[in-house]
């Protein structure tokens, strides 16, 4: 799958390099006519740090967006959808059920039904990763969930990181600002080391900036500074998946699983390789809820009328 | 919530005031209770407001030199009160012997909580299982009579204990008057509002709170069932009164319709067997209610008795509402987990502090509630 994005890298703003800036995007799948279509579903996953809209023709994966989220959930909600849409000529009028998820989800002002993002993440996994998906970690912007679902995507049993945001997405940029690194980098620079290091002590944001300062005083090289923060983030993930288990297959979603410094950290400790996907793991969530939204409007129809933007 | 349960509600809200104004009006003492083993029948007969010491759910940094930041919020939240000054109005402060953790609490509200003018430490024996343990118990409550009338410079005649016990039990057959309505499909009485009834009866002194308890049962009985129930639920643990926490969980698709704690039913669950002497009426019926887990050993009678509450009240499944860091919940929650689960009855875990983030619970509610009937999706 090609991402085009028409999204800015936005690596600049003004004279200061904002290093922990990811890359927004957006993309349709220009061989599919929507139009053909006869359910448009959308899911939006507002989270704490970004946003995705994806919108699905009749159960397929037509085009998404990953947008950093804003100060309201509203606004953060209608710039995701709007970045796919506006690609393919589509309004919101065209699509027929819209499901909300992520933090905002209640706020998604276009949405007909909001849905967990636990829920959806693993709906989306189960599109993504296949049938045989049994345990999914989500590693997002402020929180982490392990969660186990069954073979048609439905959730079993789950786990989320309590009030610390500690080794999430939110940690990682933080720490790319940092070591002056672009975020993206962090990962395959975190493996340019001549021997592994161990995991700095802590993922507490504070805590760990003052630990890599400490380090780089001490003469460590960034790069070696990064691996330790990543193997300390891959422990802290695996200490909740053990919490519920890890069953085979098993798959990652959210923005850390582009990370592969933490990824593969996480399958060395497990000793498990995850399911590698074709799509974009981060917008995994936003899929889980177009998909829902593609099974409810089958069951219940059209709502009567769509939702105001 | 209706206004039905309105004065309830204002009861927990303003129950300092409450305690000030029963003061006032009656010239009475108030003694400051921790923990739900207080004997309370003999603070009523010696004319006293037994008030239970409940958190404020706001961050407080005056505990730090008191107690271990790693004893549990509620004990931390407790003991803030007292040395805030918000139980100024309470003269004596008793404890009875529950966890080690409260027992903290208590000795650092007798030494530092500057109002306080007596205190009384009742030693109830942990393991009630014993053959001896009413034994002990009933020479305990005598003790603490004695001293009780030491302080008060009379007697506490044997008529006046009697009294007492038929308002307390009173007060548990009205409690459970009340709860009875949850068993109903559609109950005519959320969770929300009866924990602020059953909270309440923890310090709000017990004549008026029976008057309360008829009146609403009253009119409860005119109330339809008519609120979707959505999907029933139980909840168990230590102390809660998060209120707000209670309100979120039942505007997301589910009722409560009983608890296992001590915030609820296993205060108020049984009542008092009368016996010719009132002592042993009162000490039996501490050693015989519900246990809480600092008191359930060798054997744990209450996951059969969680148990057969959620049966007997139709919870589809239960939540643990663990205290951080409470050791004789958290001792019991795998094997009770484990109980529940294969008794059908599927559980969700959520941890509480001082304060909770209700953000991030009213996923893992929401989440726990789909897992449960999210057939419609698929």
């Amino acid at each position: 799958m090609t991402t085009s994005a028409f999204a800015t890298t936005a690596a600049t703003a003004g004279e200061k390099k904002e290093y922990w800036r990811w890359e927004e995007s957006a993309w349709v799948d220009e061989t599919m006519n929507w139009r053909d279509a006869k359910f448009i579903t959308a899911g939006i996953d507002v989270g704490s740090v970004s946003s995705q809209a994806v919108v699905v023709c009749d159960g397929k994966l037509f085009g998404y967006s990953s947008m950093r989220t804003g100060s309201n959930s509203p606004d953060s909600a209608r710039n995701a959808i709007k970045a796919v849409i506006e690609k393919c000529g589509m309004t919101l009028d065209n699509i027929h059920f819209v499901v909300g998820t992520g933090y905002g989800r209640v706020n998604v002002p276009f949405a007909h039904k909001a849905i967990t993002e636990i829920a959806c993440h693993a709906r989306g996994a189960n599109f993504m990763g296949g049938s045989a998906i049994r345990t999914i970690l989500d590693m997002g912007g402020q929180d982490c969930k392990a969660i186990h679902c069954d073979e048609k995507g439905k959730v079993t049993n789950f786990l989320m990181n309590d009030k610390c945001a500690a080794g999430t997405g939110r940690g990682m940029e933080v720490i790319a600002d940092l070591m002056q690194i672009p975020i993206a980098e962090l990962g395959p620079r975190s493996f340019d080391v001549d021997e592994e290091p161990a995991a700095v002590s802590s993922v507490c944001v504070v805590f760990a900036k003052s630990e890599a300062l400490g380090l780089l005083k001490a003469g460590w090289s960034k790069n070696k500074v990064v691996a330790a923060y990543c193997q300390a983030m891959a422990e802290r993930v695996v200490a909740l998946l053990e919490r519920i288990g890890v069953e085979k297959e098993f798959f990652i979603t959210g923005g850390i699983a582009k990370n592969p410094g933490v990824v593969r950290r996480i399958e060395r400790i497990l000793k498990l390789e995850a399911v590698k996907t074709k799509y974009d793991s981060q917008i995994a969530g936003a899929l889980g809820a177009a998909l829902f939204g593609y099974t409810l409007v089958q069951k219940q129809g059209v709502p009567a009328k769509a939702a105001a933007s | 919530m209706s206004g039905l349960f309105d004065q309830f509600k204002q009861w927990y809200d303003k129950r300092h005031d409450y305690a000030r104004a029963w003061k006032a009006r009656t010239g009475g003492t108030v003694v400051a209770t921790m923990c739900t083993y207080t004997p309370e029948e003999l603070l009523i007969a010696a004319g006293m407001l037994p008030v239970r010491v409940l958190g404020a759910h706001e961050p407080q940094n005056v505990t730090e030199p008191h107690i271990f930041g790693m004893f549990c919020p509620f004990c931390r939240d407790s003991l803030a009160q007292g040395l805030l000054g918000r139980y100024a109005y309470a003269e004596g402060v008793t404890l009875t012997q529950s966890c080690i953790q409260y027992r903290q609490t208590f000795n650092s509200w007798r030494a530092h909580v500057p109002t306080v003018k007596w205190d009384y430490y009742l030693p109830m024996p942990n393991e009630v299982q014993s053959p001896h343990a009413k034994k002990l118990h009933r020479e305990e409550v005598r003790k603490f009579r004695a001293f009780l009338e030491t302080t008060l410079g009379r007697k506490i005649p044997d008529a006046d204990l009697k009294q007492a016990i038929e308002t307390v039990n009173k007060n548990r057959r009205l409690l459970k008057q009340l709860f009875d309505f949850r068993k109903e499909e559609n109950p005519r009485v959320t969770g929300l509002e009866a924990l602020y009834a059953s909270i309440t009866a923890q310090f709000i002194d017990k004549a008026d709170h029976n008057r309360e308890l008829e009146r609403v049962i009253a009119e409860v009985k005119k109330r339809p069932n008519d609120r979707d129930e959505g999907v029933r639920l139980m909840t168990i643990g230590s102390e809660n009164d998060d209120c707000g926490f209670m309100a979120m969980i039942e505007s997301v698709g589910c009722t409560i319709v009983i608890d296992d704690q001590c915030s609820g039913t296993r205060n108020f669950w049984n009542e008092a067997q009368i016996k010719d002497d009132p002592i042993v009426t009162i000490a039996d019926r501490y050693c015989e209610r519900p246990a809480c887990p600092t008191k359930d050993y060798p054997a744990h009678t209450r996951f059969d008795h969680v148990l057969k509450l959620a049966k007997d009240y139709n919870a589809r499944a239960a939540i643990f509402l663990q205290q951080k860091f409470c050791d004789p919940h958290e001792g019991d929650y795998p094997d009770l987990k484990k109980h529940l689960e294969s008794n059908g009855i599927p559980t969700l875990f959520l941890e509480f502090d001082i304060t909770n983030p209700l953000g991030p619970f009213r996923i893992r509610v929401e989440a726990f509630l789909e897992t449960l009937r999210e057939e419609e999706l698929f």
